[in-house]
């Protein structure tokens, strides 16, 4: 990554504080005025008449000359600045998450909004999206498991595969159930051989464990061998939800209420012991929640260097002061001269 | 100025002025400001040694006896000196300040009065009357004089003429000749001027800086007016402005010569770089 950011500094910003004398200053040269040259005692000054030449006019200009010239050397002392920060974040070897995606038939009921499985995928693509670090995979179960993307750091890939999860398809080529011990053994197989620092599965589900070749006990073991801490959501509000029961003559779904079973003892435990956290998601925005919290708890290291380029700024303030009292000298000494 | 360096100066303004008087002025003064001459007064009987030339021959026949005419001297004439003392007159750029010859001036007119048996008596004024001296005869009154003159310290800045002469009017009984020294930076004096005119023998001497005429090229100066104390720059290249302030000079001028003809009063005119024993010497002579 890679930013430059523009700002104006003062190295010395207390010589600043000499800029209060400008004013006073001002002030001292306004009453003292008349008192700076030498003066000619006239007798009669009114006999010049009241015409007034650019002399006049440019002559209090030298003053203003003088103060703008110190208010310059002033500046120039606190040594203005123009800082660029070029930014150089090094891709610190993230943590690999796997989410394990439970695309059981329960997971088109309404209890969350379009469906349960609609709500996870958009909640999973913004998780994906907010860790541009980290590699994620992505494995798919009902019945049985499979990898849907090995873990990978192309989020391009990652995020087109979720969008792509479709139930249709799925519940023609999967075997029906909810295996959750074959869904975390997938992911764990996926993860074990990783290098990353942390490894993650992020275990959604909705269900009971009903079928699979491997316990979800089994599968927890796996995990707390290799090191890697389980994440577990349980998705589907209190109670009774809207769930597909039946199918019809033309292939479509009967919704009934059914009574929400989650494993969540189950869930719980995998969490606890792998070190992981388990979460129940009743709705859109606890699902989102859920998503937001395991984002903060599973930081990743980032370092980055900074690369400050300074560009000096004085040497304007100090030619034009240089400039300003040359000029004001100049002309004191040569047009605005005085014979007195 | 510690009295003894005022002392110094009287002093030296006396030797030079008294002997220009004594001098070179004596003879014209007098007879620029003549008097009546002898008057007569009564007859008396001849007595032994009295002058045959004024045996009044119609008394004599009358009594037969010889009677000759007593004559008296006119009475001595008073001359008043009334001299401006305004800061104005704290300018000089070429021998002396306008202040020091005018003192000058007064000491010798003064001086050439004492030598004529008259009476001298001083004015200092600014804007108003500073001081008065009465007229009175000899030479330490004159002293006096001069020594007000060189250690006067006015109240009030400003030049006041019209407001003089008034004064001048109302403490002269008689006939006086009477010296008003100025810079004349001062207007509307022309109908107190006529006034006074009518009365008294007259003359104005004005005593000027040539700056005060032709402005030299300074660039751009910082004056400070002595009399008002003001402070400005003025741009003294431009010529415009030498061209204003050599008219405003030339306009007042001539208003001080017209005003004091329109009076019937004589006119000095003396730049600090001329010499003033010439400039009243031309103006006695043409006089007489």
């Amino acid at each position: 990554m890679k930013g430059i950011f523009e700002h104006f500094e003062f190295l010395n910003p207390y010589y600043l504080i000499l800029l209060g004398i400008v004013p006073v200053l001002a002030v001292w040269i306004y009453i003292n005025r008349y008192n700076q040259n030498a003066k000619m005692l006239y007798s009669n000054v009114a006999d010049f008449g009241g015409f007034k030449t650019i002399k006049n006019k440019i002559l209090p200009l030298l003053s203003l000359a003088v103060l703008l010239a110190i208010s310059a050397s002033i500046i120039g002392l606190a040594r203005p600045r123009s800082v660029s920060v070029t930014a150089k974040t090094k891709k610190t070897k993230g943590i690999d998450i796997m989410l394990a995606i439970d695309v059981s038939a329960s997971m088109l009921a309404r209890d969350l909004k379009p469906n349960r499985l609609e709500a996870l995928k958009k909640t999973a693509i913004n998780f994906i999206k907010r860790r541009p670090n980290d590699r994620f995979g992505v494995v798919l179960y009902a019945g049985e498991a499979f990898t849907q993307v090995p873990i990978t750091s192309d989020h391009r890939i990652v995020m087109q595969a979720v969008r792509k999860i479709n139930f249709n398809q799925l519940f023609n080529t999967l075997d029906q159930g909810t295996a959750i011990g074959m869904g975390l053994a997938t992911a764990i197989n996926r993860l074990k051989d990783s290098k990353a620092k942390s490894k993650v599965v992020i275990l959604m589900t909705d269900g009971v464990n009903n079928t699979g070749e491997i316990d979800p006990l089994t599968a927890l073991e796996l995990a707390k061998q290799f090191g890697i801490k389980v994440y577990t959501i349980g998705i589907g509000t209190n109670g009774y939800a809207p769930t597909p029961v039946a199918l019809d003559s033309r292939g479509g779904f009967i919704y009934r209420n059914a009574k929400v079973e989650i494993d969540e003892k189950l869930l719980q435990k995998i969490a606890d012991e792998t070190g992981g956290k388990y979460f129940r998601a009743t709705d859109n925005y606890e699902l989102n929640k859920i998503y937001k919290s395991i984002d903060k708890l599973e930081k990743t290291e980032i370092k980055e260097t900074k690369y400050y380029n300074y560009k000096e700024l004085y040497r304007p303030w100090v030619l034009a002061s240089v400039l300003l009292m040359f000029i004001v000298g100049l002309l004191r000494y040569t047009w605005l001269k005085s014979f007195i | 100025m510690t009295t003894k360096e005022i002392l110094k100066k009287v002093r030296k303004i006396e030797i030079k002025t008294k002997r220009l008087s004594d001098h070179i002025f004596g003879g014209e003064y007098h007879s620029s400001f003549k008097g009546r001459g002898m008057t007569f007064s009564e007859v008396r009987p001849y007595a032994y040694g009295d002058d045959v030339r004024n045996i009044d021959w119609n008394v004599t026949a009358r009594y037969r006896t010889p009677f000759v005419k007593v004559f008296e001297e006119e009475r001595e004439l008073t001359m008043l000196l009334a001299v401006d003392i305004s800061r104005s007159e704290w300018f000089g750029t070429k021998t002396d300040l306008k202040k020091n010859m005018i003192t000058e001036i007064v000491a010798t007119l003064a001086f050439s009065a004492i030598q004529n048996n008259d009476k001298v008596g001083l004015v200092l004024f600014s804007n108003e009357i500073e001081l008065f001296i009465p007229p009175a005869k000899g030479r330490t009154h004159v002293l006096r004089i001069i020594r007000e003159l060189v250690d006067f310290h006015p109240k009030k800045n400003g030049t006041d003429i019209s407001n003089t002469l008034k004064f001048v009017y109302n403490i002269l009984k008689k006939k006086a000749i009477v010296f008003l020294i100025s810079d004349f930076m001062d207007k509307d004096y022309d109908q107190t001027l006529k006034i006074v005119g009518r009365k008294h023998d007259l003359t104005g001497i004005k005593v000027f800086d040539p700056m005060e005429k032709d402005m030299p090229d300074l660039g751009l100066v910082l004056l400070e007016d002595l009399e008002t104390g003001k402070k400005k720059y003025v741009d003294t290249s431009n010529k415009q402005i030498r061209r204003v302030h050599n008219a405003t000079f030339l306009k007042r001028d001539d208003y001080f010569k017209k005003s004091f003809q329109q009076a019937g009063a004589g006119v000095i005119r003396i730049s600090t770089q001329e010499s003033y024993i010439k400039k009243l010497l031309q103006y006695f002579k043409q006089r007489s």
